[in-house]
């Protein structure tokens, strides 16, 4: 007994003796924790606090001249900004990121930017900027660069664009065998997508089927509405191209009605307008092609 | 013989015990004499002053002498002199004489208007010379309840023959009211004289206008059509507009009642909840056991919104 408190009498005073972690200084401190909040709220999809948090992160860390703390969070709020479809204000955190890197910067994080700037310029329908964005960004990823895998991803969506089926093909493909066991679902999941609606889109149907269901297993996993929803439509497209090809055709008609009502209550229950939107349309032609056929 | 001569050294000792108490009860005896005569003064030196005054009213023999408020002696006598005066005379301590000016008055005062009377020395303005012994003061009385009154009661007799004369003045029939009114009836009249002529001047003036006004008239009719047709059509309109507007209303009640409670707890909450964790994080040992945040990194997603997919 007299020896466990005597031991314990030691280990008290050694925690009292032992050197104290060094403390951040407060602002610092308070950066990092806005950008560790974003992060969480970012993963859990509250993409508009999460774009707060990066705001007030980046703020934070202009303010203490941290411009590579600056920079990144700059970056992470031009992904939240994505995530909500507001490319245009994305490009604008990329363009003060950019332009607050200054010396020093990274190769991965001008590699992260001129990335972000595609991703953005594509949802706008800026084709040619984005593939000048890639462009660049492939001649810096030469070697087989972290971010490979979405450089290929973007460039097979930039072709799929352009109506280069093939090349948008080779470069899904390409970006699946990169990410083959990497812990990368959400971008496994764009990568069968990609497969799909690069497939669907050089006529073979048959083969696009099993790629959008994959991603549609991998979206559900992640609990992805608005991925979920676009997953159904493409399957919907497939369908149809099937129902009108009269390849395998028995059925198809009804399962394209079924996979576009599925989009439809899924939009419907996330409060997806657009989709939603989208998903009425394909149903009424659905319906009527159907009728066309018979 | 032993006996006889116990006998007497006895009595000597009872006579010598006798005769110490008696001297003893003696000294006392005295001591409290002088106590009490030097208690009544009789061997303090005084000086006297009078007064005289018309009436012996709240003056006695013994009444207390003031200067200041401090009591300095008493009256020792109140005489009445052959020519109806009362003269008071007054034994005032030797030394508060220096405070008895030459011209000092003696005046009687009362506790309030209706309290006990005293005797008040006050000095006078030239502090240099003082009053001679046996010297005779100035005398005035303070205004008590009585003086109060009759001052009050000359006051009054002057405003009331004033009232007097003036109702007069009002009750007469020629220059009073009853005169006024009856000139203001004349007038009265004369002037509906007048206004009957005016009438009659203006109805002409109204012939002319109403012409004039039936031409307007017609003008206001066809505005009245428009306006009418326009009445039909805006109270469904105004109707529809207002229950608009209700609805808009209670939504905005209802808001403003339920959401700023709602988001002001949210977020005092919250901020009570980051003070917490955050002081939690500070404390040792706790601040020991948690890291600071590293810098975050997200995971990639270059499609986040699966915007790619439709190739239509």
């Amino acid at each position: 007994m007299r020896a466990r408190t005597l031991l314990l009498a030691v280990l008290v005073l050694a925690g009292c003796a032992s050197t104290p972690k060094p403390v951040d200084p407060p602002r610092l401190k308070a950066a990092l924790e806005a950008e560790s909040d974003g992060a969480k709220r970012h993963g859990r999809g509250d993409h508009a606090a999460a774009a707060r948090r990066f705001d007030e992160a980046a703020r934070i860390f202009a303010s203490i001249d941290d411009t590579p703390g600056a920079a990144r969070n700059r970056r992470h709020l031009a992904r939240a900004e994505l995530a909500q479809g507001r490319a245009e204000a994305a490009l604008l955190a990329l363009d003060l990121a950019e332009r607050g890197s200054g010396f020093g910067v990274t190769l991965g994080a001008t590699l992260d930017t001129l990335l972000l700037k595609a991703q953005a310029q594509l949802a706008l329908g800026r084709n040619a900027d984005a593939q000048q964005s890639l462009a660049v960004a492939a001649g810096l990823c030469a070697s087989t660069c972290p971010q490979a895998a979405s450089l290929h991803l973007l460039q097979a969506h930039a072709a799929l664009a352009g109506k280069r089926a093939l090349e948008a093909l080779t470069h899904a493909e390409a970006a699946l065998k990169l990410l083959q066991d990497k812990d990368e679902a959400a971008e496994t999941g764009n990568a069968w997508r990609l497969i799909a609606a690069a497939r669907l889109a050089n006529g073979d149907a048959t083969a696009a089927l099993p790629a959008a269901h994959a991603a549609l297993d991998i979206d559900r996993r992640l609990a992805l509405p608005e991925k979920i929803g676009r997953d159904w439509l493409l399957i919907g497209d497939i369908q149809k191209r099937v129902m009108r090809s009269g390849i395998h055709s028995d059925g198809a008609g009804e399962t394209a009605a079924n996979a576009y009502r599925r989009a439809l209550d899924v939009a419907k229950a996330a409060g997806l307008a657009d989709i939603a939107e989208i998903a009425t349309q394909a149903l009424a032609e659905v319906s009527g092609g159907k009728q066309a056929v018979h | 013989m032993s006996l006889l001569t116990q006998h007497d050294s006895d009595t000597d000792a009872l006579r010598r015990g006798t005769r110490r108490f008696l001297l003893f009860a003696a000294l006392v005896t005295l001591a409290l004499l002088a106590a009490i005569v030097v208690r009544q003064g009789l061997f303090r030196q005084t000086t006297n002053y009078s007064f005289v005054a018309n009436s012996a009213q709240d003056i006695v023999k013994g009444q207390a002498v003031k200067i200041a408020g401090f009591r300095v002696g008493s009256v020792s006598a109140v005489s009445l002199k052959d020519d109806g005066q009362v003269v008071v005379t007054m034994e005032i301590d030797a030394d508060h004489m220096r405070f008895v000016t030459y011209d000092a008055r003696v005046e009687l005062r009362k506790d309030g208007l209706v309290g006990s009377a005293t005797l008040e020395i006050v000095p006078g303005p030239d502090k240099t010379r003082l009053a001679a012994a046996e010297a005779r003061l100035a005398f005035s009385r303070a205004d008590g309840l009585a003086a109060l009154a009759n001052q009050v009661r000359d006051e009054f007799i002057p405003i009331l023959k004033d009232i007097k004369l003036i109702t007069g003045v009002l009750a007469d029939p020629q220059k009073g009211l009853p005169g006024t009114l009856a000139q203001v009836r004349e007038s009265s009249e004369a002037l509906k004289v007048l206004l009957a002529n005016g009438n009659s001047q203006v109805t002409g003036i109204g012939k002319a206008a109403t012409q004039v006004l039936g031409k307007a008239e017609q003008d206001l009719s066809h505005l009245g059509q428009t306006l009418e047709t326009a009445n039909k059509r805006l109270p469904g309109l105004i109707d529809r507009t207002q229950q608009t507007l209700e609805h808009v209303e209670k939504i905005t009640a209802e808001a403003e009642i339920s959401v700023p409670p709602v988001l002001r707890d949210g977020s005092a909450v919250a901020a009570d909840v980051r003070e917490i964790v955050s002081g939690a994080k500070q404390a040792w040992p706790i601040r020991n056991l948690v890291d600071a945040p590293a810098p975050a990194t997200l995971k990639a997603d270059s499609d986040p919104r699966g915007e790619a997919s439709r190739a239509r």
